[in-house]
């Protein structure tokens, strides 16, 4: 994760998110003819920001209970519960479920390569293949 | 996709004589069915996750998040901004108007009940219109 500080917002209070996406998201949900006021979508973001407030506070709340340092998913998901937006907990418990999996994919695929048993020189050929590969897409895009 | 690049040379086909042919066409033929069920982030517009962090950082009790907490925080706020935008349009339409304003965030704040924490965020006047 890149932090470009230079372009982001500096102070605490000027924090908030970006307003070409929430646009999309807003777009999205609307029919076509539907235009939503500028002003209306900075309000929308405002309201975003003060909902992440609450649920991390809950979260927060909820992991102390528990004697743990670091907010984990499970006590986002309890937080929402807890505040009265179980509807939301199906759609980001799949999420959830969904990162865990990728990241077991991850841990599972590096030590893969390693127990793989292939030689060195395997290895080294099977990225020249690769490289030529891409040789080859890239030439076939420069015709 | 490196991994499907990988299975595609592990699979490919041997020429007598030891020497795997890279298969090309297969590949490319994998490649596109991949772009033809990949169900793009491109929709799905994520919200960046650093920017998240720094907002759930502005509470100085918050010290430690894991790294699935933003991504779980990212998808509640796309389903946030989406229900409100979706109840404020109703009182747009019942207006007759084509425009969201903010009277109709206003309104659908109102009548939602988890959403209480917000009536000091939304301008007074704004839900006073709607009354009047």
């Amino acid at each position: 994760m890149s932090d470009n500080e230079r372009t982001g917002p500096a102070a605490d209070d000027e924090l908030s998110l970006p307003k070409a996406t929430v646009q999309k998201l807003i777009s999205e949900m609307m029919p076509g003819d539907i235009v939503c006021a500028k002003d209306t979508r900075d309000l929308l973001i405002d309201c975003c920001v003060e909902f992440i407030h609450l649920i991390a506070s809950e979260a927060n709340e909820i992991c102390e209970k528990e004697t743990k340092k670091t907010i984990a998913g499970e006590h986002v998901i309890s937080a929402l519960q807890t505040l009265g937006f179980e509807d939301y907990v199906e759609e980001v418990d799949e999420v959830y479920k969904e990162h865990k999996k990728q990241q077991k994919d991850r841990d599972k695929r590096s030590t893969r390569l390693e127990n793989s048993g292939i030689s060195e020189e395997e290895l080294l050929r099977q990225q020249e293949l690769l490289f030529e590969k891409s040789r080859l897409k890239f030439e076939a895009q420069n015709q | 996709m490196s991994e499907e690049l990988s299975h595609s040379i592990i699979n490919a086909g041997t020429a007598p004589g030891a020497q795997p042919v890279f298969d090309l066409a297969k590949f490319w033929q994998e490649q596109l069915s991949l772009a033809d069920n990949f169900d793009s982030d491109f929709k799905n517009h994520p919200l960046p996750l650093a920017r998240i962090k720094k907002v759930m950082k502005t509470d100085q009790d918050v010290k430690m998040i894991s790294a699935e907490a933003p991504i779980l925080f990212a998808k509640g706020c796309e389903i946030f901004i989406s229900e409100l935008t979706r109840r404020a349009w109703i009182h747009a339409e019942e207006n007759k108007r084509r425009t969201l304003q903010r009277s109709d965030i206003a309104t659908a704040i109102s009548k939602t009940d988890m959403c209480d924490f917000l009536i000091d965020i939304v301008p007074r006047e704004e839900v006073c219109e709607f009354i009047s």
